[in-house]
């Protein structure tokens, strides 16, 4: 058996590029003043990530107002309107508003990976999107489509998003559906999101990730995401670890590898290891692979806290491999 | 200066009204040291008089201090209970940032936070009832973040246990309507968490004799979690209906509601001022749908007017105020 750990997604903006990037707003700072932070910064929270030992990357999307704001920002027939909370944060993301069929201007992904593969070597990178469902449902819709030919719509745009990462050299494809973790998501969601990430992810599942966070699934929802063809399927279960556990162990895996999102990125009291082992031998003893990761993206905490539970996740692997007499696994490839 | 409030159809607020200068300024110097908080409550009158004016001018029974003194529900009690110390910037928005607190050590309270404001807008009411109103151990909870405690469970009590020391003196000191306020609530609609907070009211609320007790939930799925806090131990659940389109209505209905209601007519975050005949239609809704009698209802604007220019709060609660009282002649 093999361990792994992973951060999940954007990692918080540090005092300085939050004050760069105000200035650059504010007219007061040229914006390639912000693109230099940009990449000082993430070469920082990369270098957190190799010195936990992660086989994997991801940049930190410090310059991500949202999750869908690159997106939104790189198509055409999308704009943004007033905010909505995001989930049950105290946490607001602005409205995408879909006036027509939406259509890619630029590329946001394979750019960072141009971007960030240096900084990351040896480790591999790993880039994120906002799943479709997810996308659909949380935005306005004026385009004259359905919900549901939206959502295909930005599945097929993601899927090119995605294609062209791979071809950057990226290692990971990671699509976030927390919609799908929501006590509103029914299996019809569920349904519709397995055959749109199928779709993006087509040719690559193996290198693919399905992620759910901000709650645990309904088990009728979670039984048909076990359909998804990630070979990667990631749960928050430092949310509601007990109804996580109970999933788990009723519903199993599907034959997926299961990416546990152990450390609870929206505190930042330090998690207990003990506990998180006992749990992890509970649900994934007889795995052959397993990725733990943060339990959600870890834009919501402050940035000392998130490098500090980047150091703890890279301490728990270790301690959970240990416990379960597996390997780590550190280097991608 | 005896005042009567209506038997039916009562108007209130749910709280906060916009900040009226130089309130903000002395927020600030405040926090900056540049005053002492003896200095600061001296000086707040000043703006908690002007709130006090507009409700009373609009027609509003039962009133509140305007929450002149807060810059935000949460920080505000922070800053003055033992336990806890600053927190570091956390992301609201885009590059929008607040200082979310951290509890650091065992909370303890430690003096008293909103009854000179209490008393003093009392004082200056002609006779109608203030609200005491202070944020809920549950909101506390999960807009802040836990150093010392790691279970919800005891932290949620903990903080319950601060809240009732401050409802004691608001009490003593002859607040007869109290109001906790919960919005955090409706963001995580299990059934767990609504049991949680009910542990907590009880703690709040138990034994304290004659007193209006209030919890005011906003926005989320409300719908979701009515089933799991009708037996909350309080007499009135004070609701945002308007945002929401008054969805919520058919399951209060199916439900067997039978507490009072905090009837939230008009909208706070748009700038459009309802009409007197808008919100008497929305009154006759609820009326209509004959779950609940006139003496029960409590109408009120979906949450804290903060967020207004001070001249469209104004007016919006004016147009609630007539509409309730055209309701009364009908109902």
């Amino acid at each position: 058996m093999k361990v792994w750990g992973m951060l999940l997604g954007g990692f918080p903006r540090s005092r300085r590029l939050r004050h760069v990037l105000r200035d650059v707003e504010r007219g007061t700072a040229p914006y390639y003043v912000a693109e230099a932070e940009v990449d000082r910064f993430a070469s920082q929270v990369i270098g957190a990530q190799l010195a936990a030992g992660f086989p994997v990357v991801v940049d930190g999307m410090a310059d991500w107002h949202d999750i869908f704001r690159p997106f939104v920002d790189a198509w055409r027939n999308v704009t943004v309107d007033g905010l909505l909370r995001y989930f049950d944060n105290n946490f607001f993301y602005r409205i995408p508003v879909f006036t027509d069929e939406p259509d890619a201007r630029s590329f946001v992904l394979s750019r960072r990976v141009y971007r960030f593969r240096d900084a990351a070597d040896p480790a591999g990178v790993k880039v994120v999107m906002p799943g479709p469902v997810t996308f659909a449902y949380m935005s306005k819709n004026l385009s004259g489509l359905s919900t549901e030919e939206l959502a295909e719509r930005i599945a097929f745009l993601l899927r090119e998003e995605a294609r062209k990462a791979l071809d950057a050299g990226a290692s990971l494809i990671q699509v976030d559906e927390p919609f799908l973790a929501d006590i509103d998501a029914t299996p019809d969601h569920a349904r519709l999101a397995v055959d749109l990430v199928n779709s993006i992810v087509d040719g690559f599942g193996d290198r693919a990730v399905l992620s759910l966070y901000y709650g645990v699934p309904e088990p009728g929802v979670y039984e048909v995401l076990l359909d998804v063809k990630a070979r990667y399927l990631m749960l928050d279960v430092a949310d509601a670890p007990a109804r996580a556990s109970s999933l788990l162990k009723d519903k199993g895996a599907g034959g997926h590898v299961l990416a546990l999102g152990v450390v609870d990125a929206r505190r930042i009291i330090d998690d207990d290891e003990s506990r998180i082992i006992e749990l992890v031998k509970g649900v994934a003893g007889g795995s052959e692979e397993l990725v733990l990761t943060t339990s959600t993206w870890m834009d919501l905490i402050p940035y000392r806290y998130a490098l500090r539970k980047t150091i703890i996740l890279g301490r728990i692997v270790e301690s959970v491999a240990s416990s379960l007499g597996a390997d780590v696994w550190s280097i991608w490839g | 200066m005896a005042y009567s409030v209506p038997r039916k159809f009562p108007t209130t607020v749910v709280g906060s009204y916009p900040k009226i200068p130089p309130a903000m300024d002395l927020i600030k110097k405040r926090r900056a040291g540049e005053i002492s908080e003896e200095e600061f409550r001296k000086l707040i009158k000043e703006p908690i008089r002007e709130a006090v004016r507009d409700q009373i001018e609009a027609g509003i029974d039962i009133i509140s201090d305007g929450e002149q003194s807060r810059e935000d529900m949460v920080v505000y009690f922070a800053e003055r209970v033992e336990g806890y110390r600053p927190g570091d910037w956390v992301r609201i928005f885009d590059n929008v940032y607040f200082r979310k607190p951290v509890i650091v050590g065992d909370l303890k309270w430690v003096r008293q936070m909103i009854v000179e404001d209490w008393v003093y807008a009392t004082s200056i009411s002609q006779g109608r009832p203030v609200k005491g109103i202070i944020t809920g151990p549950y909101t506390m909870m999960e807009w802040s973040f836990d150093l010392r405690y790691g279970r919800r469970e005891e932290l949620i009590i903990e903080l319950a246990r601060i809240i009732r020391r401050e409802v004691e003196e608001l009490v003593k000191a002859g607040a007869r309507y109290i109001q906790v306020d919960e919005p955090a609530l409706s963001t995580r609609p299990w059934r767990e968490e609504a049991e949680l907070l009910k542990d907590a009211l009880e703690v709040i609320f138990k034994g304290l004799g004659d007193v209006k007790r209030i919890v005011h939930i906003c926005y989320g799925r409300l719908e979701k979690i009515i089933p799991y806090i009708l037996e909350y131990p309080v007499d009135q659940f004070d609701l945002e209906l308007k945002n929401s389109n008054f969805r919520l209505l058919p399951y209060l209905k199916e439900y067997g509601y039978d507490k009072e209601l905090g009837f939230g007519v008009v909208d706070v975050h748009t700038l459009q001022v309802e009409t007197v005949e808008e919100i008497k239609g929305y009154i006759d809704k609820l009326m209509k749908m004959d779950f609940i009698p006139p003496e029960k209802v409590y109408v009120d604007p979906d949450c804290g007017l903060k967020r207004l220019p001070r001249e469209v709060a104004k007016a919006k609660m004016k147009n609630l105020a007539e509409a309730a009282r055209i309701a009364r002649e009908e109902w």
